[in-house]
């Protein structure tokens, strides 16, 4: 078989012609806006919407599934699909009256007999023991078709608190799910439901048997953009609405600058997660005198940091948790930067010379390990620490790690120095000081921010046993303890950045990282 | 012809297996344990144990021979496994984003054609002449800018200062034209090259003085006489532009919101959902060894030379 070198060239022709005639003629799909709806960017697909399954992101479930109770501004809990509750028994014992007229978006009713299917998916099942009501769990009555009582073998530490989670303990349908038990649908009794979904987008419209306020406009359409620059001029073009939020679809603050300057109207909330560096003593000598740690803290300018790397937009910080959250304790002022101050206390610790300090011989030597994956930006940070750390006479090395090599180096703990971010509300102040502080808890994800069993331990547990008045003076010890010993040093209050266009009116930042912000906001057209 | 194509089929199964190897021990060798992320992604706060639940549920606890096999006889049979990251199939997940990334590298090809044939061409009418240096220096820059500032450059243009086309998404073909056209620049700058030199080295050979003394035109030479003798030499390098541009459609994906192989392969890396990458490296190599073998074979079709050569 031959072919001629002319009938090649025009059989190829002749079919890229066709294909771009056919790609010419076809309907341009395109709309620039579409009225009544709200786009939103999401930076990866929805996922599996189960909401006592895994993968998902949050905000898209907070779309269409309602807890019992809603973590407002401050930490305040307020109703939701439970409209009164009582907490009796010192702790152990959780009346809850529930809201009638709710109806799931398949028409089911949502009544005790509901509430109980949804609280037995998860409550007392070892999966969902990392939360206390359902470690405690021990039974559930039915008192009447709106009224429960739930039991526990001990008194819940931030019972309502953890039943405002976005999972597991959100209400779907007991329709949505198979005969085996198995997940199908995502049918909540919340004000979106979902019409499509698949990689590219999640399309929601109104619920019109929602029980409470419904949103102003009728559809919302998350789109997948996974790249943070086309996020940014998706929104220029007007392409889509709202892009932001630590989880949904981030924006850097050098991004929200760019905004800002282009007329976009930025929202910068102070957020409720802290970015902290951990010591680790274990690896590091010299970390455990409390002076080389307290000159690692007052080395550092978290003033600079807030003002140039975030652009303004972070505040330094002097706790472990921001006011915005409860039980944050004292609020102290940030540390400021005192290299006089830091170079004689290592001084002082035996670390002497220069330009490195060194101590019988050894130079004093850190490595930071860094995973700009994990925490956006901490590259740039961790280079502003390690200069000023040169200043006071410490050889500050950098390791960059991807997200895997990062979570695997802090659990083993090779690293020195390292960064590490809060849970942020709903879960704090109790999610991050046991996740991360409290030596007992298996915490097999990220490895421990510090701990110390013999010190610590208690002033945790005595934290987590207190109840009522008791919360802020027993948690404040542990605040105290960590403080007085420099054991750990918050650099600063990671804000959480939100950007919209002029569509939008009435935008107000979410309460917690993991709510979609579409309550309040009415488009323009 | 046959022993050439036979023979062509058996380096490319050869080739295929040590891909095979190649992108298993990449993709386990590399540090971190991803039962840790799965454990993450799975809840605010992990478990006791549950690290090592996760690690024995996607079987990290097998041996790594064990795992291969494994892993090479289910893709044999087309079963790539489960995403650890998302719980879907991932051939199911491959088929649909196979077609995205189809479209783009197809479409890109086509362009990338007809702006190297249009640059080559007005070098070789008017050589070493002003459009001939212009049809350079668009090459040089063509070649020498990063594929993710040239997208950057065609959103920023087209989309945020005009207005005239989508920034992003797979909605018809109003929204293909800045990735194709991102993917089309630096294959379109390479081939515009070696149309430029094929038909200079071609406008230099006897026929052409042959076709001259037969009182053809210039014009007329360089269609039908230069043109069809650059052909196999043209067909080589546009296969290996579009083998390359898989490598192309992981920037260019994600940056356009496409949900194809590209962004599927960058999404199971930065998660080391290693079934993703994996399936999506044995297929990037796949393609790629296809498409080599297409080309031979076009060669062959349209390179007398050669077919002597095996015949």
């Amino acid at each position: 078989m031959s072919v001629n070198r002319r009938t090649f060239l025009q059989g190829a022709g002749g079919a890229v012609a066709l294909a771009l005639a056919q790609g010419a003629l076809s309907k341009i799909a395109y709309a620039q806006g579409a009225s009544g709806t709200l786009r939103v960017a999401i930076a990866k697909p929805a996922g599996n919407l189960d909401p006592q399954s895994h993968y998902a992101i949050w905000a898209i479930q907070d779309l269409m599934f309602e807890p019992l109770v809603k973590y407002g501004k401050g930490g305040q809990i307020e109703p939701c699909l439970a409209t009164d509750w009582k907490i009796e028994d010192g702790g152990k014992t959780l009346h809850l009256t529930l809201r009638q007229g709710v109806m799931f978006q398949d028409g089911t009713k949502f009544d005790a007999a509901a509430c109980k299917w949804n609280l037995e998916r998860w409550m007392g099942l070892d999966q969902f023991s990392w939360m206390n009501c359902s470690k405690h769990f021990q039974s559930l009555d039915v008192v009447d078709d709106y009224h429960i009582t739930l039991h526990f073998k001990d008194p819940v530490l931030a019972l309502m608190q953890e039943l405002s989670y976005t999972r597991p303990t959100r209400f779907l349908s007991p329709k949505s799910v198979g005969a085996d038990g198995k997940f199908k649908e995502p049918v909540g009794t919340g004000p979106w439901v979902q019409v499509s979904a698949d990689d590219s987008q999640s399309v929601f419209e109104h619920f019109d048997g929602y029980w409470g306020d419904k949103p102003t406009y009728e559809r919302l359409e998350a789109k997948v953009i996974p790249d943070a620059r086309s996020r940014v001029a998706a929104l220029r073009s007007g392409e889509i609405d709202l892009i932001g939020g630590f989880w949904i679809a981030p924006l850097t603050p050098e991004e929200g600058k760019q905004l800002e300057a282009a007329g976009v109207n930025v929202v910068v909330d102070p957020g409720n997660v802290t970015l902290v560096m951990a010591f680790n003593p274990d690896r590091a000598e010299a970390l455990k005198d409390p002076q080389v740690r307290k000159a690692v803290s007052i080395g550092i300018d978290r003033a600079a940091i807030s003002k140039v790397l975030y652009h303004g937009y972070a505040k330094p910080a002097g706790n472990m948790f921001s006011g915005a959250l409860p039980y944050a304790g004292t609020q102290y002022d940030p540390p400021v930067r005192d290299a006089a101050a830091a170079s004689a206390l290592l001084e002082k610790a035996g670390w002497t010379g220069s330009p490195i300090r060194s101590k019988n011989g050894k130079p004093l030597t850190l490595e930071l390990v860094v995973s700009p994956d994990a925490v956006p930006g901490s590259r740039v940070i961790a280079e502003v620490i390690q200069s000023e750390m040169k200043e006071i006479g410490i050889d500050l090395v950098i390791r960059s790690v991807d997200h895997a090599s990062k979570h695997t180096d802090m659990l083993e703990q090779k690293y020195d120095l390292g960064f590490f971010l809060t849970y942020g509300a709903p879960y704090d102040p109790f999610g991050s000081i046991v996740g991360l502080c409290l030596s007992t808890f298996h915490n097999d994800v990220e490895g421990k921010l510090v701990t110390d069993p013999v010190n610590l331990d208690p002033l945790i547990n005595a934290a987590t046993a207190a109840t009522g008045d008791q919360i802020q003076p027993t948690i404040q010890k542990v605040y105290d303890w960590l403080r007085d010993n420099d054991a750990i040093a918050p650099l600063v209050y990671v804000p959480s950045i939100w950007a919209h266009s002029k569509r939008i009116q009435g935008f107000t930042s979410p309460v917690t990282e993991y709510d979609m912000p579409y309550e309040n906001i009415v488009l323009a057209e | 012809m046959i022993h050439f194509i036979s023979k062509r089929l058996k380096h490319s199964l050869v080739l295929l297996f040590l891909a095979s190897v190649v992108c298993f021990t990449l993709v386990v060798s590399a540090p971190g344990n991803v039962a840790v992320l799965i454990a993450e992604l799975r809840g605010a706060v992990a478990t006791p144990g549950y690290v090592e639940q996760v690690a024995e549920e996607i079987g990290l606890n097998k041996p790594l021979l064990m795992r291969y096999v494994d892993w090479l006889g289910d893709a044999v049979r087309g079963d790539f496994g489960i995403s650890y990251r998302t719980g879907q199939d991932v051939s199911a997940d491959l088929a649909n984003r196979m077609f995205v990334t189809g479209i783009l590298i197809a479409g890109s090809a086509a362009i990338a054609t007809l702006i190297s044939l249009a640059l080559g061409f007005l070098g070789a009418f008017w050589p070493y002449k002003l459009p001939d240096r212009v049809s350079r220096g668009l090459a040089l820059l063509g070649a020498s800018t990063p594929t993710f500032f040239v997208g950057a450059l065609m959103i920023y243009a087209f989309s945020v200062t005009f207005q005239l086309l989508p920034s992003f998404g797979f909605a018809g073909p109003k929204s293909w034209i800045l990735p194709w056209l991102t993917v089309a620049v630096l294959p379109a700058a390479v081939l515009s090259r070696v149309v430029r030199v094929g038909l200079e080295e071609a406008m230099a050979s006897p026929f052409v003085l042959t076709a001259k003394s037969k009182g053809l035109g210039r014009t007329a030479i360089l269609f039908r006489e230069a043109l069809p003798n650059i052909t196999p030499l043209f067909i080589n390098a546009l296969g290996t532009q579009v083998g390359l541009m898989t490598a192309t459609a992981i920037i260019v994906e994600p940056l356009f919101a496409w949900q194809g192989l590209g962004d599927y392969f960058l999404a199971g890396v930065r998660f080391r959902d290693f079934m993703v990458v994996q399936a999506c490296l044995l297929i990037f190599l796949t393609f790629f060894i296809v498409v080599n073998l297409i080309v031979d074979l076009a060669v062959l079709l349209t390179d007398p030379r050669i077919r002597r050569q095996w015949s």
